[in-house]
Parts: C-alpha cells; structure tokens; sequence
C-alpha cells in the first residue's frame, strides 16, 4: 500500500470512527442508564436521516436538518419511553424486546411514507467539495465527520465528567435504584436519556446520509455496527464507545481495503477477541445484566 | 383409556395434517393453502427449535437465522456442486453445516446470559449474514442462490409440489415429537433449571456450560433442518434467509405463541406466516401490524396465546 492511499484510507476510517461514536454513544448511553439494549437504535437512525432528507428538500439548508431531525427523534423518544418501556420497567429483556417491536413499526412506516428505493442526500454547501491533501483529492465533507465527532466526543465528555447532568448520569450508571431512593426522578431521568438515546441516533442519521446515502436495511447496519462497538469498547461507558469506536472505524475500513469482501470477518476476529480475553469489553465494569 | 383415545386422535390429526394436499385437492384453493401450509411448517420447526433456547433453556437468541441460512446454503450448494439430488445427502449437509456453526458461534457465546447473549447472537448472525451477502461467487450474493434443485429419497422422486409438501409434514410431526421427548427428559428438566436458577444448577454438579452449549447445538442444527426444507420448498436461497429479518421473525412467533411451550411457537409461525403471506396482499403495512401486534403481546400478554388460553382455561374451570 502507497503512502498516499495509507494516509487516505486512514482518513476513511477516523471519519467511519467518528461517525460510529455519534451512533454507538446514544445506544451505550441508555444501555448503562436502563440496562435496556435499544434495538430499535438502527431504526431511529433511519428516521433520522430520512426526516433530513424532507427537510432539505423543504428548506434546502442541511443545516437546519442538523437541528430538526435530532429534536424529532428526541420527541419520539420522550413519547415511546413512557408510552412503552416504563410499564416494563425492571424486566430487561422484555424492554429489549418491545424495541424489536418498534423498530418493525418505524422501519415499515419508513417505507410506507418515503418509499423503498435508494435516495441520497447531498453534502451542505461548502462542505460538498474536496481539498488537495498528499497526493490526491480528499472530500471536505469526510473531514467535517471527523471534526464533528471529535467536537461531540470532546463536549459530552465535559457534560459527563464536569456538570451536574453528567453527575446525574454517572451516578444513574452507577445504581439508577439507589438514585430514585436519594430523591431523584427517575422516571424524568429515564425519559430524557431514552430520548437523548434517541436524538443522538437521529443525528448520526443526518451526518452519515451525505456519505452512505439512505435505503432499506440501513437501519440493520447501523444496528449492528453500534453494537459491534459498545461490545468492543465496553457497554454503558463513554470511554468505552470512544475507545470501540476509534478502533472498529479503522479496522474495517482497512479490512475493506485488504480483503475486499471478507472485511466484515476482521471486524468478526475482533469481537471473538475481545470477547475471549475480556468479556466486558475493552473498557466495559463488571456487570452480567439479566 | 383416556390417554389411548388422546393418541389416536392425535394420529388421526397428524395423518390428516400429512395428507392435506390429497384430500383438499377438490378446493378452489388447494395449491394456494398447501403452500401457505407448507411454509408455516416450515418457520413452526424453525420456531420450535427457537423456543428450545429462549423459552426452555432461557437463552434468547436473537441470531438464529444464521443456523436456518446455514441449512438453506448448504442444502442448495450440496445439490448443485455434488449433482446430486439425494435428500439423505444435502439434509446431511444442512445439518451438519447447521451443527458446526452452532459449535463454533456457541462456543463464544454461551457463557454469557441476557442482554448481552441476545446481543452477541445478533451479532454474529449478522456476519453470516455479511458473508453470505457478500461471498457471490458461491452463494449467489444478493441475487440468492437461484435453482435449487427438488429432491429424492433413496429414488423415490419428491418433486412435485405434494409431495415436497408431505416431506415437510412428516420432518414437522418427527420434530415435534422428538422435542417433546426431549424436554421431558432429565436433559430437558436440567435445561429448564439452568433457566430458572443456574448457580443452583452448578451446585448440584451439573456443567451448566456444557448443557446450555448442547441446547444451542441442538437448535442449531433443528433450525439447519428447516432451512434446507426452505430451500427445497422455494427452490430457492435468498440471503435475507441469514438476516436480522428471519430471526425476529423466529423470535416473534415464540412468543405471541408462548414461549416455554412445544404449540406455542407452531401457532406463532402460523400466525405471523398468515400476517406475511395473506394479509400483506390486503395492505402495504403488514410489518406494521406485525410490530404492533408484537409489541401488544410483549406488553399485555408475555406468556403468549398458550398462556391466554391456559388462564380462561382455568377461569372456566372455577
């Protein structure tokens, strides 16, 4: 491999990092609040991009998009938490399964609305470019993921560790029962993490349309591409879905590069790997949660 | 002579059940209902094997298409690079491919429980689901693998859509049975305390690892089974067979039938294969109603039709 496609394919694969950690945060976050593994994560994803494609094709700014479908999914997510996984609050499997359940429902109507074919999304203007970088062209809009990621990993690590919410949250991973007993709303806290969860699925939607484009089974990708990462790095940690990230990005876009076809058997290897020599993930606590 | 009457009924039911393609054959509908028939046979063994993991053994695997598309794959690929249509040969093939993929995938997942056992069965299934996908040159890619040929039992030819009908029949009913012996037995007993209480389990000498490896092989290779007889029956291997789709699929029959119980997953597969193949030519939105229908039982009904059925049973009674 060419120094110049090393140096390029390693860009690819900080941009598919960064994009994993917007993705994985939100699913690694409502894991290690609720112990409930969202697996309609994928789907809300989907509606995520989809809810930017109709709003720049409303309003052509990608910018607003940026703001709008993130603040739907949120919405969503404060209305499906109450509305479904509070009546099963403590049975964590069925939780997990009530997803499975809306994330038929999102898909489906997905489709029903938006139709099944394969549509794209063009990057904002500006960004929609490329820039002469070592001996080529590289696209502005893959370093704009890279910035965007590294910024959000940068601010929610400040929440996390240095402001009373990030408080909340640490000791809601913690032992959320213990919270409730010390005078905290859960109910509230679980609500708004869920829709946090929620948004921050969203919004990777809207970062990835420009690069992966939007149709059917994009949802299973996202999916299992987030839990590719929380299982690497670690469930219900922020370090964690830094960490998983910043190494499943690269490994498979350099998998991509050197065994075409059988990229996803490198990230396969990984988490056989991971899982044989610590089965809590890179970064993950001892917790078996039933 | 109860219990004699009992099993004649259930013979004359199980002969019924084999040769419905020869005694419907007057209805306008015959071939339409014996294919719908057929295909919820084939997703019922699916589901049953599904439900000897997440509803007897307590392990909920959300990647249990992998095993169903490893039959699928290996039934289709035997038939066409051996030229040979011998069932005796590609069901091997299917279950033994099925059996050694449950061996290896197993292997890394059943010291785990819960969440992260349901989330590490997805993800490998995922990746066989990659494969398959991706690996064009032997299993068609996304184009499926296409031509599967019809096949022979020791010379007699099961080609004709009846009788591949009656092979389905009779591989359910065998099945059925086998499974319902098999969680009577001390080993099936001994699966079910491994779901209810696996310190205890331990602690009484038994290896908890091992029992719960064996179930996962068992289902594994049950679930090959089925998708092999998917594959004769369609004549054809599609990758979805593989994906996340097939297995909540398999996880929502277990349990809007009831999950722990052997009529449970057969009334699933019929339920969800009706919702699929008859109500999807009614409305566009039929993965919709299935969601809701999920998400309803999930909230209000946990232990699924059975257990509706067991309650006003014991309501009557009082």
């Amino acid at each position: 491999m060419s120094p110049e496609l090393l140096f390029e394919q390693a860009l690819n694969g900080l941009s598919f990092g960064a994009l994993l950690f917007i993705l994985a945060a939100g699913l690694s976050l409502v894991f290690g609040m609720m112990d409930v593994v969202n697996l309609a994560h994928g789907a809300f994803y989907m509606l995520g991009a989809y809810v930017a494609l109709s709003v720049v094709q409303r309003t052509g700014s990608f910018w607003l998009a940026l703001v709008v479908a993130p603040l739907a999914l949120g919405i969503l997510g404060v209305i499906l938490e109450p509305l479904l996984l509070r009546r099963l609050r403590g049975r964590h499997l069925d939780q997990v399964l009530l997803t499975i359940g809306v994330s038929l429902v999102i898909v489906d109507q997905i489709g029903a609305i938006w139709g099944r074919e394969v549509r794209s999304l063009a990057a904002p203007a500006g960004l929609d470019g490329s820039v002469p970088l070592v001996g080529g062209e590289y696209p502005v809009y893959r370093l704009f993921v890279i910035g965007f990621g590294v910024l959000l990993a940068a601010v929610v690590s400040v929440v996390h560790q240095r402001t009373k919410v990030g408080m909340l949250i640490r000791a809601g991973v913690e032992d959320a029962e213990m919270l409730g007993a010390l005078g905290v709303n859960t109910d509230r806290l679980f609500a708004a993490t869920f829709a946090v969860g929620a948004a921050l699925a969203g919004l990777a939607g809207v970062v990835a349309a420009p690069v992966f484009g939007l149709q059917p089974g994009m949802d299973g990708d996202a999916l299992i591409y987030s839990l590719v990462v929380v299982v690497v790095g670690g469930l219900g940690t922020l370090g964690g879905a830094i960490a998983g990230s910043a190494l499943v990005g690269p490994a498979d876009t350099f998998g991509k590069v050197l065994f075409q076809e059988f990229a996803l058997a490198v990230i396969f290897a990984i988490v056989a790997l991971v899982l044989l020599f610590r089965p809590t993930g890179l970064l993950g606590r001892i917790r078996v949660a039933r | 002579m109860r219990r004699v009457a009992t099993w004649l009924a259930i013979a004359v039911a199980a002969a019924g059940l084999v040769a419905f393609p020869y005694w419907s054959a007057g209805w306008e509908s015959s071939r339409f209902a014996t294919t719908v028939l057929r295909d919820i046979l084939v997703f019922a063994i699916f589901a049953l094997s599904l439900d000897l993991l997440v509803g007897f053994a307590g392990m909920p695997s959300l990647g249990h298409a992998a095993f169903f598309g490893a039959g699928a794959y290996a039934a289709g690929i035997a038939s066409q690079r051996l030229a040979t249509s011998e069932l005796a040969v590609t069901l091997a093939a299917a279950a033994a491919s099925a059996a050694l993929l449950a061996l290896v995938i197993g292997a890394l997942v059943v010291r785990t429980a819960g969440i992260f056992f349901l989330m590490l069965t997805l993800a490998f299934a995922q990746i066989v689901f990659a494969i398959a996908f991706q690996w064009t040159s032997v299993t068609g890619g996304s184009n499926g693998l296409a031509g599967v040929g019809r096949p022979d039992l020791f010379g007699i030819d099961l080609s004709s859509s009846e009788r591949i009908y009656v092979l389905v029949a009779v591989a359910f009913l065998a099945i059925a049975l086998g499974l319902r012996a098999i969680v009577h037995s001390p080993y099936g007993r001994a699966l079910v305390g491994v779901r209810e209480n696996e310190r205890r389990m331990r602690a009484l000498g038994y290896d908890t690892t091992r029992l719960r490896l064996s179930a996962f092989v068992l289902a594994g290779t049950i679930a090959g089974i089925a998708g092999a007889l998917s594959a004769y029956s369609l004549r054809f291997v599609s990758a979805q067979d593989v994906g996340i789709g097939t297995s909540i699929r398999g996880f929502v029959m277990v349990l809007i039938g009831g999950a722990g119980t052997l009529v449970g997953p057969v009334l699933g597969a019929a339920i969800v294969t009706y919702i699929e193949r008859v109500l999807s030519s009614a409305t566009p939105v039929a993965e919709t109603v299935l969601g809701l229908v999920f998400i309803g039982f999930v909230l209000l009904a946990r232990q699924g039709l059975v257990g509706i059925g067991r309650a006003a049973w014991a309501q009557a009674r009082r």
